[in-house]
């Protein structure tokens, strides 16, 4: 496995929900560092995409080479043992439970009391403390639970756990949904930075202004089928919105 | 509102029933003259031993997201099965692990825990395994499991525990407390704990707060449901064996109406059914305050039917609690 071998490959993934063909024969590549756009109308099949790319779905049919490796994740503990980490266009808190049980969801700090894992809580606050100042979060508790916090605190927290968590590539299904302006601003920020870290991007966004922003190629995907893909430099918005409507040049 | 107010307030919130317990302890003994006595203290912790046992069990199953009707039949199975083991009169056949007789105590209650906890198995299958909604397939085993019982009784009682198993249910000089009282308060501090500091009891309440985020996150949802029926079906299972020492022998409708005791427990202690939400300490708190009203009602020479209507009152009340809890925090946050 070289620099130069995709990180993701996608060989004509197809789903179908019974009669229904979300995807008819998804590919493209990703490389290493590479920010991905991923564009199209309502039901397209993007988050259908993403959900087979990080272990949610099986697919019908179609190969997925990650890291150089062919991969058939069956759940999303798979996938993220191999690096992918997820950001749902449903929220995946635990709203019952605090901002810190929800940031180390799965992965929390524990020592070893005669054999028996206790939490670290202290340890665990002290690290979500830290990432939400470095992303300029302002969560008033990280012991409040989730369910009071307001939708853009919340989607917040999903950022900055996969920030935290770092991995190979990461999927954004429209991350930014419920976001300020500042701290849409800053969030693009962060996928520029962790890009320039060497981590794959796919970015799903019906915003043309933000893929334009940080995105280096635009993968517009019409009814299950990939419509256009193509680079940024080479393109314009006008062209994208076309591609997603079908309509003809 | 200072984080300190808040973090008071969140406090009393959550140990809200604690509060209850108190006041309603202090009422009593000074409405009713023979009330506060260290005699009157110990046997309402004696008596909230099984109920309370049993309801440790069905809170972490609640807690997950699910349910577990089939605890007080499981407990209903493993007395009887202790008792036709261990007794010498009736349908009992009197084993003793002679020369070292005090074997019958870890013998008796493994075996207990293996038979609840293969009932909870099959319950927690059946739900994970085939997607069954829980509250079907645990009031099926509710039904069974009785079943069970009638047929290994053939409707006959087991009387006579042998002596090695009935020091398990005799109160302790100094403490005038039995070891069974002391083994459901040690299962309490160690369920409690596990819920709260170790990863599994925030596993098992995310996935009761939302099952595909816990999914998606990596977490085994379904050995975590799986196990959660388990324990709670083991934890039963020493309900049953605690019960069927205490009574020093088994009948065939040992324990019926249990479940109801321990239902209402877990709902005055704070454990919400939508799941997610309960703290163990809080339905131990639950199960204190329904044994205190007993003996309250009890030593004031009140029909016992009057415990039913109380119990009601209760459970509704705690319900509205509930919600009344729910508006104080939205309020905070
Ligand atoms: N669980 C499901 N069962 C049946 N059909 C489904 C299911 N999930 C998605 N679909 C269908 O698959 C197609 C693609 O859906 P998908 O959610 O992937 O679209 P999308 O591109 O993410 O759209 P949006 O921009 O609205 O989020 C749609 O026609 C949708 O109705
Ligand atoms: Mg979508």
């Amino acid at each position: 496995m070289t620099e130069t071998t995709p990180l993701l490959q996608l060989d004509n993934i197809v789903k179908n929900y019974g009669a229904i063909e979300a995807l008819r024969g998804i590919s493209f590549d990703i490389a290493r560092g590479e920010v991905l756009a991923l564009l199209g109308d309502n039901g397209a099949g993007k988050s259908t995409l993403v959900k087979i790319i990080s272990g949610g779905l099986e697919a019908t049919s179609g190969r997925i080479v990650f890291d150089g490796i062919e991969r058939n994740f069956t759940s999303p503990a798979e996938a993220k043992a191999a690096g992918i980490e997820t950001v749902y266009q449903d929220l995946s808190l635990c709203t019952n439970v605090d901002v810190v049980a929800n940031f180390f969801m799965g992965r929390e700090i524990v020592k070893r009391f005669l054999g028996v894992p206790i939490l670290q809580e202290r340890e665990m606050q002290t690290v979500v403390e830290k990432a939400m100042a470095n992303a300029g979060t302002r969560i008033p508790s990280m012991r409040t639970n989730v369910e009071h916090l307001s939708g853009g605190q919340r989607q917040a927290i999903e950022l900055n756990r996969f920030v935290h968590w770092g991995g190979k590539l990461v999927l954004l299904d429209e991350p930014f949904a419920a976001l300020g302006v500042e701290q849409t601003r800053r969030g693009l920020d962060m996928i520029k930075r962790i890009a320039a870290q060497g981590i794959g991007v796919v970015i799903i966004t019906h915003i043309m202004a933000q893929a334009f922003q940080v995105a280096d190629r635009m993968v517009v995907i019409r009814q299950g089928k990939v419509a256009g893909n193509v680079e940024r430099a080479k393109t314009s918005p006008d062209e994208v919105v076309r591609m997603i409507t079908g309509e003809s040049l | 509102m200072s984080a300190r107010q808040r973090a008071i307030i969140e406090f009393m919130l959550d140990n809200l029933v604690w509060l209850l317990l108190i006041v309603v302890l202090a009422a009593f003994s000074i409405g009713i003259p023979s009330y506060f006595q260290i005699g009157i203290f110990t046997n309402i912790i004696e008596d909230s031993t099984y109920v309370g046992v049993m309801a440790i069990g069905l809170a972490i199953v609640i807690i997950a997201g699910n349910m577990d009707l089939s605890v007080e039949s499981v407990a209903g199975l493993t007395a009887m099965v202790t008792g036709i083991l261990f007794c010498n009169g009736g349908i009992g056949l009197g084993y003793t692990m002679a020369p070292v007789e005090w074997l019958a105590i870890p013998v008796s209650l493994l075996l207990a825990i293996a038979v609840g906890g293969i009932i909870g198995f099959s319950n927690g299958l059946l739900v994970v395994k085939l997607r069954m909604n829980a509250f079907i397939v645990t009031l099926a085993s509710y039904i069974w499991v009785r079943g069970l019982v009638l047929a290994l009784s053939g409707g006959r009682s087991a009387q006579g525990m042998v002596p090695e198993l009935r020091i398990i249910g005799i109160p302790i000089d100094p403490i005038l407390l039995p070891p069974s009282a002391l083994i459901a308060i040690v299962s309490f501090i160690g369920f409690s704990f596990l819920m709260r500091r170790t990863p599994f009891g925030r596993h098992i309440t995310m996935i009761g707060g939302n099952p595909i985020a816990t999914f998606r996150a990596g977490i085994k949802t379904d050995r975590l449901i799986l196990v959660s029926f388990i324990l709670a079906g083991a934890v039963a299972g020493i309900a049953g064996w605690l019960l069927a020492i205490r009574t020093s022998g088994a009948t065939a409708n040992l324990g019926v109406g249990m479940l109801f005791k321990a239902f209402a427990a877990v709902v005055i202690g704070g454990v919400s059914l939508k799941g997610g939400i309960g703290q163990l300490p809080g339905v131990y708190a639950g199960v204190l305050l329904l044994s205190a009203i007993q003996t309250a009602i009890n030593l004031m020479g009140l029909p016992a039917h009057y415990t039913q209507l109380i119990l009601g009152a209760l459970v509704l009340a705690a319900m509205l609690i509930d919600t009344l809890k729910l508006q104080i925090r939205q309020r905070l946050a």
